[in-house]
């Protein structure tokens, strides 16, 4: 029964956007892929979420500076177990165009692991469905490997 | 004795608890593949509400230190427990007369609100500012959808009065329809046949009511600080109010039954919340946004609750 049901969850993941200081293009790009009937994330049992208490999938936009670091670590830690993130762009990753920039320190994973990193600046909506679509299998793998999981 | 177990049998298996689950999760499924379609998009699956709830139920449960724990964590519980009574007492027609006893429609009054204090309970204990909010905002919507209900009650009521039937009796009502055909197709009853097709959304939250708990103002409102199991709960109540309210407006509009065998019937049954369903929950919300408060507040009382007042004062007159 619950090999079945860990098979199952990772069929309904609730995305939810995390903007850590970013220029908002890509933040453009993932309300274009969800909102929009065109790219029906719908399909891959997909729902975007406004509580970070309902979330499963943290997509995080942006470079995390100095200024909302500590909001924005709050805000992660709200999101229940088990949870998977995204990187959407550059600056998750690298910084981007911010780099070196005197409103931050490091990237993104120096505070949040980044399970998946979508690159682009920004990335195109599909590019940021197949990282959603392999965040899944990350999800699978935790669930299985009993890593992330309650039981 | 006999009368504990049949009651038993009712919450937990036939009308309210397994079944109306069942039907419950796959209505909603429904709901959201025919709106993903109209909008030509693919959609989820069909068991997509399902695979939602399992999903949770694997979810750490986060409760707010501000919280008040207890009635934070008795809220859902609250709410699912008296959704299940309630399906319970809704008659199917030709297979199920609800439990004996209980068939009244004042009990319907009181057991129907009892999802919406529970969201209220959960919005006001979850200790957030949009919780409360999603409080305040479901409180006052819900004194504005129960009047077209009472008054739509009270029509058909009068009605079955005048034929010589009791009163508030549900089985009453079912049996007037078995003789006379069904409200619905009784003119005088038009009016409140529409203003209870209209309470459908409105006390589900679906369209143009969706005011409390709207995602893009007060993120999803009562719900705000749920996780886990809790919301899981909390959506399995949202699945069986669903096929609560579209059961009640079968039974008082169109009970018939199709004759035969009792699984045509039930079919003919499910099949009808099916239709009520589309036309009330899910081509409504394709086709509007949403109102203000103030806007959906007084929409129920400018048009709704005297569509139904004018079907009870037609069945006054003419009984």
């Amino acid at each position: 029964m619950l090999k079945l049901i860990q098979k199952l969850v990772p069929r309904s993941p609730w995305i939810y956007r995390l903007n850590a200081g970013s220029c908002n293009g890509c933040d453009v790009e993932m309300a274009t892929t969800a909102l929009i009937p065109r790219y029906d994330v719908e399909r891959i049992g997909c729902k975007y979420c406004g509580s970070p208490r309902h979330a499963d999938l943290v997509l995080i936009s942006g470079p995390l500076n100095l200024r909302v670091r500590e909001k924005v670590l709050r805000v992660f830690n709200e999101i229940p177990h088990p949870k998977v993130t995204i990187g959407v762009g550059a600056c998750p990753a690298s910084g981007g165009c911010f780099r070196e920039g005197y409103s931050l320190e490091e990237p993104v994973d120096q505070y949040i692991p980044l399970d998946v990193i979508v690159p682009g600046c920004p990335p195109r909506p599909q590019a940021i469905i197949e990282g959603v679509v392999k965040a899944l299998d990350v999800w699978r793998k935790r669930l299985e490997e009993d890593t992330c999981c309650r039981f | 004795m006999s009368n504990i177990l049949e009651a038993t049998f009712a919450v937990l298996i036939f009308p309210g608890g397994a079944f109306a689950l069942a039907l419950g999760l796959f209505l909603k499924g429904v709901d959201r593949k025919v709106l993903a379609r109209l909008q030509r998009r693919v959609g989820p699956t069909l068991i997509q509400p399902l695979l939602d709830i399992l999903k949770l139920s694997i979810k750490e449960t986060l409760i707010p230190k501000t919280a008040n724990e207890l009635a934070f964590r008795m809220a859902p519980v609250l709410g699912l427990a008296g959704v299940l009574v309630t399906a319970a007492i809704m008659p199917v027609g030709g297979v199920w007369s609800g439990v004996t006893g209980l068939g009244d429609i004042l009990v319907l009054l009181y057991l129907l609100p009892i999802p919406a204090m529970a969201l209220m309970l959960a919005g006001c204990s979850s200790s957030s500012p949009y919780g409360a909010l999603g409080f305040s905002r479901e409180m006052a919507l819900m004194f504005a959808y129960e009047m077209p209900l009472i008054a739509t009650f009270l029509a058909v009521a009068v009605r079955v009065g005048g034929a010589g039937g009791s009163l508030f009796s549900l089985d009453a009502i079912m049996a007037y329809q078995f003789l006379h055909g069904p409200m619905l197709l009784d003119p005088v009853m038009i009016p409140a046949a529409l203003a209870l097709i209209i309470f459908i959304p409105g006390t589900m939250g679906s369209g143009l009511f969706d005011i409390p708990e709207a995602e893009p103002e007060v993120i999803e409102g009562p719900l705000l600080e749920y996780s886990g199991p809790l919301l899981a709960t909390f959506h399995l109540m949202s699945a069986v109010k669903l096929v609560v309210v579209l059961e009640l407006a079968v039974a008082l509009l169109w009970p018939n039954p199709l004759g035969g065998s009792v699984l045509v019937n039930l079919a003919w049954h499910v099949f009808k919340c099916l239709v009520l369903l589309l036309v009330s929950v899910t081509c409504f919300r394709a086709a509007t946004g949403r109102l203000r408060l103030d806007q959906g507040f007084a929409f129920f009382f400018k048009y709704t609750t005297p569509m139904a007042l004018v079907s009870l004062g037609l069945a006054t007159i003419l009984r």
